[in-house]
């Protein structure tokens, strides 16, 4: 699913995806079966999965986390993240 | 009190080492049974009668969580949950990354059979859920989005939802939280209740526990800031009432609200997640 825009803000003004850790990642593809928003894929000749689709990623979402073993998934600051929803909001009704 | 405990085996990460730590030393200090996952595999009706007689505790290692999903897959009933990797972070005891555990490992493993027993013994009014505060009528009138063979059912007045699926009916200055017609469908039965802890602050859209369906871990990410006042007792002994009545006796907790007039500035009214959902429901 790709969501262009989250509680009005543009998606891609939003800074709300998961990184992986290769050092931790052992390559069981369990977050890229779960997620349905197709926000991870593989690339052809490469075992390491990719954050393709960024902004595809559901904001606050962390499911695919939650399906983790070896916990090589994170995401940013949430607090962090609201304070920024907030700011664009405002900077945008200003104008 | 007795108990029977199925843990993680142990043999894949560090993590699995303290849940079968754990387990061991459940049974020797706390009366708990041990299940054996292997046997449970094989045989069933070896434990039939130690797991309808005593309350079920699963403890996972790692998020893979292998042992709560094999409990699923045979219709167990878990009574509670401990996931080791959490149970780490929390405590601030990282791992040594050997299978054979080392201090923090043995540490962790006391730690969280010290919660267990505790929680296991303590009275049951320290335990249960407070019950709610506030009678909620039931919903009135229902916007609904159809798409495909599905129906979705969205309160067109009094319920506010964030995009994340979760719903808030304020009254006074305590509020209802439950999650949406869409998304429980999405989950498809939820046969676990992760509840917060009563008297929990919580910030707009934090961590409001979580609920586990045999698809997914689903994060119910608070549509409000505000302190944990009660807890649902009917989901947490039958999760799938939420499920059967996702805006009404399915409920998942009452929070005494924060700060509503800044929190609703960032919500959607009926009719906005109603458009919301049709989108989801095409995108999907």
């Amino acid at each position: 699913m790709s969501e262009t825009t989250f509680m009005s803000v543009p998606r891609d003004k939003i800074s709300w995806h998961p990184t992986i850790d290769y050092e931790k990642c052992n390559f069981c593809m369990e977050c890229a079966t779960f997620c349905p928003h197709r926000v991870f894929e593989q690339r052809e000749g490469d075992r390491r999965l990719v954050v393709a689709n960024p902004n595809n990623c559901v904001v606050f979402c962390r499911a695919c986390s939650k399906t983790c073993g070896p916990d090589a998934l994170s995401f940013p600051d949430k607090q962090a993240t609201i304070a920024q929803i907030r700011q664009i909001r405002e900077q945008e009704s200003v104008q | 009190m007795n108990s029977a405990i199925l843990s993680c085996t142990g043999l894949d990460k560090p993590e699995g080492s303290v849940a079968r730590e754990v387990a061991i030393r459940m049974a020797s200090s706390a009366n708990s049974e041990i299940i054996c996952p292997v046997l449970l595999n094989r045989s069933l009706a070896r434990y039939k009668k130690v797991l309808a007689e005593n309350p079920l505790i699963v403890v996972d290692g790692c998020s893979t969580r292998c042992a709560s999903k094999f409990a699923e897959s045979l219709d167990l009933k878990i009574d509670r949950k401990v996931l080791v990797a959490d149970a780490s972070k929390s405590s601030g005891l990282t791992l040594e990354p050997t299978l054979n555990l080392g201090a923090n490992g043995l540490a962790l493993a006391q730690t969280i059979v010290d919660g267990l027993v505790q929680s296991l013994t303590a009275p049951a009014s320290t335990t249960q859920p407070a019950a709610p505060s506030t009678e909620f009528p039931p919903p009135g009138e229902y916007l609904v989005v159809t798409h495909d063979k599905f129906e979705f059912r969205i309160p067109s007045t009094d319920y506010w939802f964030n995009e994340n699926d979760v719903w808030v009916r304020p009254l006074g200055d305590v509020a209802r939280v439950g999650i949406s017609d869409y998304m429980q469908q999405s989950l498809t039965d939820i046969n676990f209740v992760d509840a917060p802890a009563m008297d929990l602050a919580v910030e707009q859209f934090g961590e409001l526990g979580t609920l586990e369906s045999s698809k997914a871990v689903f994060e119910v990410v608070a549509p409000v800031a505000g302190t944990v006042v009660a807890v649902n007792p009917e989901v947490l002994s039958n999760p799938t009432l939420i499920n059967e009545d996702p805006y009404g006796k399915g409920w998942i907790v009452e929070a005494r609200l924060a700060d509503w007039k800044q929190d609703v500035d960032l919500l959607l009214d009926g009719s906005a997640y109603a458009a919301a959902v049709k989108h989801k429901a095409e995108e999907a």
